[in-house]
């Protein structure tokens, strides 16, 4: 009834690092445009000056899209740990848009105070950068204002974006039936199925469409650089497709990954876990794949273009002289902003798999009736999340391994005015650091679940309520 | 001019119902034929063994599951065709529910929960309405607690908050679903007697579904449901009776 607040922490802390990100962001580039004007060799130059904020609204814009992907599936997840009290409600006489309605103003208010303290956070972030910056002699003091508007529009969006995702996520509602409330068993409910049709068909238009223009994309590339706007919106496309898609295509990939954990009780239950309910599955991974697959896309082209800079400083050492330098700190600055949001991702992933394992504490009983020992259970919790994690970074991999390259491809195909097909560069330092970062986040995603799972008793199981 | 359920002085009336689950050879048979009137005013109890259709009988009639075929009335409104917002305003202020596990709102308190209705209606209770829960609470023996929430109370307080919230609307029919089932007897013993005083004293019309015959002994009638069949439809009974009428229905089948 009242908010439960416990539940909404996730979305809070999703929209805070947002929010923060973005204040954070347009703050800095807002200084060093003003460094920038400052300086009587750059300050004549408007470009810079026109691009930073440009770059700046790109990172920011991927990040608020991760952070809504991560909203939705955190509410949906929400959602599905409230269903007896909606039916209850329901059955005592609340209308199912009233319960969804509710769940969209908690998500307006939460949306709003994470927008708030990410201001707050942004901007002192922002100052503390300035002057570290300033006293290490990184950049000259600069007279910049920080109360200036444009730092509400991240803000904003922040809110709305978190509000919208809560609506979205929060569809499940209106399929809670008041009998829920009392029945054991429920039927299937055939207009999940005939719904999942319908967004089965979008997802797979979507996907061959978006493939198709990647495809063009790539031609046109060979011999115009326009190619690589083409295979931009084929990737955007074809990549919805997938997300769409999820509940189809993380079980096989989950399954797969599950048979390396051996055989163990613990280890196959956790396996079925994570397939079990392919919605649940796709709601805890998908938010991970964005991130890995936009943090591999951006490596894999990045990559690439090093390694076509280097081919090119072989051939005309002199033409080419300072420009590694400069490459490598670019490449790096992206990686950290492009990051930023495989992080809000992993955040995501941590918060639903803890949810998820809180709403199956009878389960959990369960299997604590049946013999299960508590050193057990904490082995299934750490080998579903482990399940989780590894295939998300996985199948993030390969997509953005594929993106990657035919991002490349339409770029620099005809780059040096002849068709030649890109060599995709492999990232290797940034798979280390995704690697090292899965295994820290199954790490992370597991300990409060874990340790909740190891205080359950078997006595639960058989409570009637 | 077709008579009215009313003019019977019926407050719930079903005619043919059928309810079945699945299809082909595989299909069960849930509800069959079934026709009833529960009269206004009266404490019915509904009786039968496990599987023989009562819940389902009582999901339909308070518009919570549909049927296969046949129809439903509750008062004078046919439910049957009604859709989904028309039936969520009818179980807001026509129907209230008890249930075995008690079903109360968690986080809120007694007078919250007891109030959750008329605020889902987005309403305050009338001056009439917010003397009639006073007495409620009164009678009950609410009073004391009602600033404590579900977990701070025994089961047959919970039980008694939960027939506050289904009274306090003065619903057309209250639907029990084994109100007694998670309580021990002496306290399922008070709460029929509270059901049954609510019968007799404001006119409430109650349909308790149970299989204990101590539970349908307290009811001014008794329909016997089997196999999906209503097989006996007998006025008020003491326990002997209906247990050796339940013991010689399951040595028939």
């Amino acid at each position: 009834m009242r908010a439960r607040l416990k539940d909404q922490i996730p979305t809070l802390l999703v929209a805070l690092l947002a929010g923060t990100f973005g204040v954070l962001l347009l703050h800095v580039t807002g200084m060093l445009a003003v460094a920038i004007a400052a300086d009587s060799v750059t300050g004549d130059s408007d470009t810079v000056a026109l691009m930073l904020p440009v770059v700046a609204w790109v990172f920011i814009v991927i990040a608020i899209y991760v952070s809504a992907v991560v909203t939705s599936n955190t509410v949906a997840t929400v959602v599905a740990g409230r269903t007896r009290l909606i039916a209850l409600l329901r059955l005592i006489g609340s209308s199912a848009r009233a319960e969804r309605g509710r769940i969209a103003r908690e998500g307006l208010a939460v949306g709003f105070a994470g927008a708030a303290a990410g201001i707050l956070l942004g901007t002192l972030a922002a100052f503390g950068l300035e002057r570290v910056a300033v006293a290490s002699g990184v950049m000259p003091a600069v007279d910049y204002q920080y109360l200036n508007a444009s730092v509400l529009l991240p803000a904003i969006a922040v809110v709305l974006t978190t509000w919208l995702a809560s609506w979205v996520g929060s569809r499940r509602v209106l399929r809670v039936r008041p009998i829920e409330a009392i029945g054991q068993a429920v039927e299937s409910d055939r207009e999940e199925l005939v719904r999942r049709r319908g967004r089965n068909i979008a997802a797979v238009v979507l996907i061959v469409l978006g493939t198709a223009l990647l495809a063009a994309g790539i031609v046109v590339g060979l011999v115009r650089p326009e190619g690589v706007l083409i295979g931009l919106l084929g990737g955007i496309l074809s990549f919805s497709g997938v997300v769409l898609a999820a509940h189809v295509v993380m079980p096989p990939v989950l399954r797969l990954v599950g048979r390396l954990f051996g055989r163990s009780p613990a280890a196959r239950i956790a396996a079925e876990n994570a397939v079990r309910n392919p919605e649940r599955a796709s709601r805890m991974t998908i938010g991970l794949v964005i991130g890995v697959t936009l943090v591999t896309t951006f490596s894999v082209t990045m990559e690439s273009y090093r390694a076509m800079i280097h081919a090119a400083i072989e051939a005309q050492p002199e033409v080419f002289a300072g420009v590694e330098g400069m490459l490598n700190v670019t490449i790096a600055i992206f990686a950290v902003l492009i990051g930023f949001s495989a992080l809000i991702a992993a955040i995501g992933m941590v918060n639903t798999l803890s949810l998820s394992v809180l709403q199956r504490t009878r389960e959990l009983g369960l299997l604590r009736a049946l013999g299960f020992e508590a050193r057990q259970l904490r082995g299934m919790i750490v080998a579903e999340a482990a399940a989780l994690t590894v295939a998300a970074t996985l199948t993030g991999l390969v997509l953005g391994f594929v993106y990657g390259w035919a991002g490349a491809q339409a770029l620099l195909g005809g780059a040096q005015g002849q068709p030649v097909f890109v060599f995709p560069g492999i990232p290797w330092a940034m798979i280390g650091i995704l690697i090292v970062a899965a295994g820290l986040l199954t790490a992370i995603a597991s300990i409060a679940p874990a340790r909740r799972a190891m205080r359950v008793s078997p006595v639960v199981a058989l409570a009637t309520d | 001019m077709q008579i009215q359920p009313s003019d019977l002085g019926l407050i719930a009336r079903v005619a043919t119902l059928g309810k079945r689950y699945g299809s082909g050879s595989g299909q069960v048979t849930a509800l069959d034929d079934v026709s009833l009137g529960l009269r206004r005013g009266e404490f019915t109890a509904i009786m039968g063994p496990s599987g023989s259709g009562k819940s389902t009988l009582m999901h339909i009639m308070a518009g919570l599951d549909t049927p296969s075929s046949g129809q439903v009335w509750l008062g004078d409104t046919e439910i049957t065709s009604l859709p989904d917002s028309a039936l969520t305003v009818l179980r807001r202020r026509r129907v209230g529910f008890i249930f075995q596990s008690f079903n109360l709102v968690p986080t809120l308190d007694v007078r919250g929960n007891v109030l959750l209705p008329f605020e889902l209606d987005g309403r305050k209770p009338s001056l009439d309405e917010r003397m009639w829960i006073e007495e409620l609470y009164e009678v009950l023996g609410l009073k004391s607690r009602l600033g404590h929430r579900p977990h701070e109370l025994s089961g047959g307080q919970q039980q008694r908050v939960a027939i506050a919230r289904a009274l306090a609307t003065r619903p057309d029919l209250v639907f029990a679903d084994e109100p007694t089932g998670n309580l021990d007897s002496r306290t399922g013993r008070e709460v029929l007697g509270l059901l049954a005083g609510a019968s007799a004293g404001y006119g409430q019309s109650i349909a308790m579904v149970t299989h204990d015959p101590i539970a349908a002994s307290h009811a001014d009638r008794i329909l016997y449901l089997a196999d999906g069949r209503i097989v006996r439809d007998a006025g008020r009974s003491t326990p002997e009776e209906i247990a050796s009428f339940m013991l010689s229905m399951e040595t028939a089948a």
